[in-house]
């Protein structure tokens, strides 16, 4: 990820200015919002509420259309105005602009006049909101929409005594509290907004279209008559502010508080509110009493905290004051906002960072998640409080997420998070001291262990669940008596990196029987299938084997993906591989962790001389070489792999094949050297002539030689005298290979007489499609059990050389000469007359709407009776 | 308030049909104020292109349209995580007056300056506003292309130029402008995947099938693809479309300027998997593209696989069946997909309806479903409400925005959308679907709702 890019927002830690609208509207008793705009806004910003709330979020759109964006929005906001009473029969509608809306220069206050001109009975509350995307965040957008509401409300300044409460997007849950709260200190309050209800409802046995929860405009006009406006935001500007607009017109006086979370924020609200005759109950002192105590129980959990804080800067403020009191460092204050005053907050966090001994800190405006991810590894943070958004940043840090601030879409209940009051700041204190437990717990054994034990930790030697005797006397290849015992050869390897002038490698031979053949090749997942397929045919299965067709290290991932899959399944079977050793030292270790416990090598020679005979070349390292530089690299490596091999007790049965005249006179020595470097078994076989090798006419040695030549290595090392020279796909027993039922039961050939069928569809999966408008066929053959595509027609392509069929008759012909060849057509219906046409030209018309392949087999069984043409 | 509310607006009456199947009004543009479901163009471009993981994909723009696309749909990468990055020019107040287009070429000169990995595919989002200001976008990109030798395609999609559907047009010719100077290429034996957008990994489900039966996949679009894997996209055989309302205009195209035949193919339900994956064999093999090996193993892996998913499907069956199922998704063939699945576990579907169906969709669709169901385009959340209560729907299946509604209305809900976590398509999606429904509609906590308290 690129660092620092400026001209471009990079993972936006904000949303628009009609999403805060929208919010603060649905505060708002029986209101609806319409958005003047494209559709798509509306959408969205349902969607990304619906996922926070977990509740039905209806916003209109007036829809504009590119008519609308070039003449004016009008007709089609007050057919919107219109559409949406009729729906929802609001007592309150907020039409919020967007961006489009602004840009095109829409006067909506002159719209809506035009409304009520025209609906002069509607009683419908109608509030102008500006509020277009670009012009600042959702926070601005959330204040916009509240100082509108508070303009435009019928207002009522006759004194009540009341004391006007101005909120900034809180969740549902702590408006409750809130609520609670006042009634509790004896405060009579009109809240603005009123989210607790209509962004959490119940479920009730008849659902309410229109929410009838939140502030009632009535109430929002008597907040004129109110004796103070207590706003709970410090950063919003003067021209957003509902408090600073009541002041400036009605006179009521306004405080402006920090949310009241933390306990000095809370404690400056309890004050105000005494202040205006408010209670403080023998209850809400013990609740403080709790909260004390709680910070003292978690203190030293929570100073080892270095928070990023993250949101809308009055979320951010009251946050960062909760994290200073618990010595919480927040050594991050971002917001997505433009708030240059958001800075006010460096000497707290100077003074908190100060005690906790940290002296670097960022307090960030207009930041987007790029720069917080940055901040958060320069800063060292531990700990991200914010909304859901900056979980991509928590994954890759793996860092901890305490969601509580809009939006939240990967968690249920962002509608009742709580952080506000003594209760909803426990819940955030407790949260974050928890998280500094559990980090510590998950870490610090480890952390101890490697800093003072001295390192990583020994490998634990796994205990082997069978033990490699037994997997040998039960291998059916290594074993003296084991012969009914069955393997699987599972063809995962098909490149091979010798060439052995006695090979040709041809996968398609299934007539031959021998090493280096397959009919196919399978990935390392068919593979697995077919493993599972035989385990449950072959209860003697006892080895899985790996031997080819090419060479089995030659194709390591493939290699080594087949034998996890098989193992995560099978944690016993026995896992052989067979190689011409090239890559063994490099593979060895890895063998061995993977739990193949005997490997065969085919160890043709000891002498380079002898080997530069029997190899043409060796690709090794990226490099072709040949003769006894070939031989060379060869030998070295099987010689070294070998004795890998034994080092980590792998069984080990060297293969060698014997050739006549070029090696059989140097096998003993072979052998020799098998048994010096550690290996089990050795297993000499003759060399099968192929047609096409280098050695086609080399004359094979007969039993009664190899015997002797068996005889005579006896006494240098164990001999298997059972090879069967099994194919690399070869399953069953070595005397039964039973792979060939697999090859024939794949490859049966289908006989029966087949008949043609023509049909008209659009999805290609039914026959969807009016005979009448298919521009295409698909075309099949079915005997009425199987059913074979056979291809795609375009009428156009019979269109006598014209690009299109231009005129009726033609493009008849065109689709007569397409299907000419077919016994009949399906299509989701068919006109009578092109029927009979059809008809006429011996082709059956059948009108359907099933699946293709279903309509066509029942359209090929049924022939004899549609093809009458009834 | 003693007025009710209307349910149905009148002019959304011909939208709605039911009994009497006249075929109904669809593929126009939302009525102002009804409340609708769908998006917006720009939408439509976004969620076809953005799978393309290792793409710069800057949305020229206001904020809000970048916010709430950023990440929001389940496309799984095996490479780059580039795509899940959300960029933006952040258009301000000052940029409407003096115009974006600086900025936008600011913008793009940085990528080129530090980003890393080094762009080499751009995609530049227009939004509404970015033809109103007077940014000529094309400039832009041609200009940068120019000057850096990287592709830097723009993609013109204000909300309000239409529907969703022609943003999946928008997104396709930006995609054959990726292949365009690639398209001289040897073909291979191979095909490409259209229309999969590997949500929960469901491309990958399909990719193995071909692999295992010996069929390379060339190129996904757009699910996993790179810059890369597009420019070879031209050197396939055959090409395979999925999602057709997205697609089969790219495909289209792709046959036209490529040569590259193609065959629609459908992996949600067991008969449309069975067939589409033999279909493919057959098509390439009919092409002279394999030997006969291919369609004889497609015939065995289909019948094997089905064979191993019906007895899921009988187990549940007698959960299931006698069910009523609502619909609400994006598009014609996924409605119909899911009317055949239903029917296919003993479901009804009693109402259904999409975002942007064509007309021969709704003539299938109408054709599929008994005469009492009602059938709708464009919906709003009035309209179903009304509807999956008169009906009686035990489950409505649809996107995200429908899901809290038919939560309240105790009605259980299956999630079919793009932000899913668990795959619905091929085989593994068969089983996958039939637990989503049994797990909503047989919880427990229906039998608590509707009552009153006891105290």
């Amino acid at each position: 990820m690129s660092t620092n890019i400026v001209s471009l927002n990079v993972n936006p830690c904000k949303m628009c200015m009609p999403m805060g609208a929208v919010s603060a509207l649905y505060g708002v008793r029986g209101c609806m919002t319409i958005l003047h705009g494209s559709q798509g806004c509306a959408t969205y910003i349902r969607r990304h509420m619906a996922t926070h709330y977990n509740e039905p979020i209806d916003v209109a759109s007036s829809s504009l259309t590119e008519q609308g964006t070039v003449f004016g929005g009008e007709a089609n906001l007050l057919k919107g105005l219109a559409n949406l009473i009729a729906l929802y029969h609001p007592e309150v509608i907020g039409v919020c602009t967007t961006c489009l809306a602004e840009t095109i220069g829409e006067d909506t206050a002159a719209i809506i006049a035009k409304f009520h001109e025209q609906n002069a009975d509607s009683g419908v509350k109608i509030i102008d909101v500006s509020s277009a995307g670009y012009a600042g965040t959702q926070n601005e957008g959330f204040f916009r929409a509240l100082r509108a509401v508070t303009e435009q409300a019928p207002h009522d300044a006759t004194p009540n005594g009341k004391i006007n409460i101005v909120l900034p997007m809180i969740s549902p849950a702590d408006t409750r509290w809130l609520k609670k709260f006042l009634l509790e200190m004896g405060i009579d309050a009109i809240l603005l907004p009123d989210l607790s209800e209509n962004l959490d409802g119940v479920t009730a046995t008849k659902y309410e279209r229109l929410k009838t929860g939140g502030t009632s405009i009535e109430d929002v006009g008597k907040m004129a008559g109110a004796k103070l406006t207590i706003e709970f935001s410090e950063f919003i500007r003067g021209e957003d502010s509902p408090a600073v607009y009541l002041n400036e017109t009605f006179g009521v006086p306004y405080t402006r508080l920090p949310l009241p979370c933390g306990v000095r924020s809370i404690d400056a609200l309890i004050e105000v509110l005494c202040e205006q005759g408010g209670v403080v109950t023998d209850e809400l002192l013990r609740e403080r009493g709790r909260y004390l105590d709680a910070m003292v129980d978690a203190h030293k959990y929570t100073a080892a905290a270095r928070a990023a804080v993250f949101g809308d800067p009055d979320f951010v403020k009251a946050t960062v004051r909760l994290c200073c009191e618990n010595g919480i460092v927040p050594v991050l204050a971002a917001t997505g906002s433009v708030c240059r005053e958001l800075r006010t907050l460096e000497p707290e966090i100077r003074a908190c960072a100060d005690l906790q001994m940290t002296e670097d800190f960022r307090v960030l405006d207009d930041c987007d998640f790029e720069t917080i991810e940055q901040y958060c590894s320069e800063l060292g943070v531990n700990l991200m409080i914010g909304s859901s958004d900056g979980r991509r940043v928590a994954a890759k840090l793996g860092l901890p997420l305490i969601r509580c601030a809009f939006p939240i879409h990967d968690f249920v209940g962002g509608q009742r998070v709580r952080t506000l009051g003594f209760d909803g700041s426990l819940n955030l204190l407790d949260q974050a001291a928890n998280a500094m437990i559990t980090r510590t717990e998950t870490t610090y054994r480890a952390e101890l262990f490697d800093a003072y034990h001295g390192g990583a930790k020994a490998a634990a030697a796994e205990k082997p669940l069978i033990s490699a005797e037994i997997r040998t006397a039960t291998h059916p290849c290594f074993g003296d008596r084991a012969c009914e015992n069955a393997r699987i050869h599972l063809p995962v390897a098909p490149k091979c990196n010798i060439s052995c002038n006695y090979c040709v490698r041809r996968f398609d031979c299934p007539n031959e029987s021998r090493p280096g053949v397959a009919s196919e090749v399978l990935s390392p997942q068919a593979a697995f299938e077919r493993y599972v397929y035989y385990r449950g045919k072959l209860k003697n299965l006892m080895v899985v084997g790996i031997a080819g067709p090419g060479d089995a290290l030659a194709n390591f991932g493939q290699t080594k993906k087949t034998l996890e899959l098989i193992r995560a399944y099978d944690s016993e079977v026995t896992f052989c591989i067979s190689t011409n050793g090239l890559l063994l030292p490099l593979y060895a270790a890895e063998l061995k962790s993977l739990g193949v416990t005997h490997v065969t090598v085919t160890l043709n020679a000891v002498d380079v001389a002898v080997g530069a005979k029997i190899y043409k070349y060796v690709d090794y390292m990226g490099t072709r070489y040949a003769g006894e530089a070939a031989a060379a690299i060869l030998l070295a490596n099987q010689l070294a792999g070998i004795k890998l091999l034994a080092d980590y007790g792998i069984v080990c049965k060297v293969n060698c094949v014997a050739l006549k005249g070029v090696n059989d006179g140097h096998i003993f020595e072979v052998t020799k050297m098998a048994r010096e470097l550690g290996a089990f078994v050795t297993n000499i076989m003759p060399h099968i002539p192929v047609e096409g090798s280098a050695f086609e006419g080399l004359e094979r040695l007969n039993n009664k030689e190899i015997t002797a030549l068996r005889d005579d290595c006896e006494i240098n090392i164990r001999q298997m005298k059972t090879c069967r020279q099994c194919r690399a796909d070869a399953v069953g027993t070595l005397d039964n290979d039973i792979s060939a039922t697999l090859r024939s039961a794949v490859s049966a050939p289908q006989k029966s007489k087949t008949r043609r069928f023509a049909v008209a569809t659009r999805s290609g999966v039914l026959v969807d499609l009016h005979f009448g408008q298919a521009e295409e066929f698909y075309v099949y053959d079915s005997d009425g059990a199987d059913v074979r595509f056979i291809e795609k027609r375009k009428v156009s392509q019979y269109c006598n050389g014209k690009e299109d069929c231009g005129d009726k008759e033609s493009k008849w012909t065109a689709v007569l000469a397409a299907v000419a060849d077919c016994n009949g057509v399906l299509a989701l219906r068919i006109g009578d007359s092109p029927a009979e046409k059809l008809r006429d030209a011996g082709i059956a018309a059948v009108a359907t709407y099933e699946q293709v392949e279903t309509a066509i087999r029942a359209a090929a069984g049924e022939r004899a009776q549609t093809l009458k043409g009834a | 308030m003693a007025v009710t509310t209307t349910n149905i607006l009148e002019e959304r009456a011909t939208s709605i049909s039911s009994k009497q199947r006249k075929g109904i009004s669809c593929e126009k543009e939302s009525v102002s104020g009804a409340v609708s479901q769908r998006a917006c163009v720009y939408c439509g471009a976004r969620v076809v292109l953005n799978p393309i993981t290792d793409a710069y994909h800057i949305v020229h723009g206001p904020i809000g349209c970048a916010s709430y696309t950023w990440d929001i749909r389940g496309s799984l990468s095996s490479g780059s995580e580039l795509y899940r990055n959300s960029y933006s020019t952040d258009l301000r107040e000052t940029d409407i007056v003096f115009g974006g287009a600086v900025k936008l070429t600011a913008a793009i000169d940085e990528l080129m300056e530090k980003a890393n990995p080094a762009p080499k595919l751009i995609f530049i989002y227009a939004t509404c506003i970015v033809g109103v200001i007077g940014d000529d976008v094309d400039a832009v990109c041609r200009a940068a292309e120019a000057k850096y030798g990287i592709r830097v395609i723009p993609v013109k999609a204000p909300g309000f130029s239409g529907t969703k559907s022609l943003g999946y047009q928008m997104a396709c010719n930006a995609i054959l402008e990726v292949m365009r100077p690639h398209r001289e290429q040897k073909k291979r034996f191979g095909i490409n995947i259209l229309g999969d957008y590997n949500l929960a990994g469901e491309m990958w489900i399909i990719k193995r099938y071909f692999e295992d039966l010996g069929i390379p996949v060339i190129s996904t679009i757009t699910g996993d693809a790179s810059y890369e894997s597009l420019t070879q996209a031209p050197s396939a055989t055959l090409n395979i479309v999925q999602c057709a309302g997205s697609s089969a205009y790219l495909a289209e195209c792709m046959d036209e300027e490529l040569g590259i035949p193609y065959v629609k193919v459908s992996f949600f339900g067991v008969e449309d998997t069975s067939a589409s994956i033999i279909r493919v064999a057959d098509a390439l093999y009919a092409a002279g593209a394999c030997d006969d090996g291919i369609p004889a193993r497609a015939r065995e892996f289909a019948a094997a696989q089905t064979a191993k998913v019906m007895p899921v499907i009988e187990k549940y069956k007698p959960r299931l069946a006698g069910k009523k199922a609502a619909i609400f998704v994006g598009g014609g063939f996924k409605a119909i997909s899911l009317i055949r699945q239903f029917n296919e576990l003993g479901i009804k579907t009693v109402v259904v309806g999409t975002q942007t169906g064509k007309k021969d969709e709704y003539a299938v669709i109408e054709s599929l479903v008994d005469g009492d169901t009602i059938v709708l385009d464009d919906a709003n959340p009035a309209e179903l409400e009304q509807f999956m209560l008169e009906k009686g729907a035990d489950i409505l299946v649809g996107g995200v925005k429908e899901r809290p509604l038919a939560y309240k209305l105790g009605v259980a809900f299956c999630d079919h959308n793009h932000e899913r976590r668990h795959p619905l398509a091929g085989f593994a999606g068969i089983e996958n679907f039939i637990k989503e429904i049994n797990m909503s509609i047989n919880s427990p906590v229906w039998q608590y709702l509707g009552k009153e308290a006891a105290v």
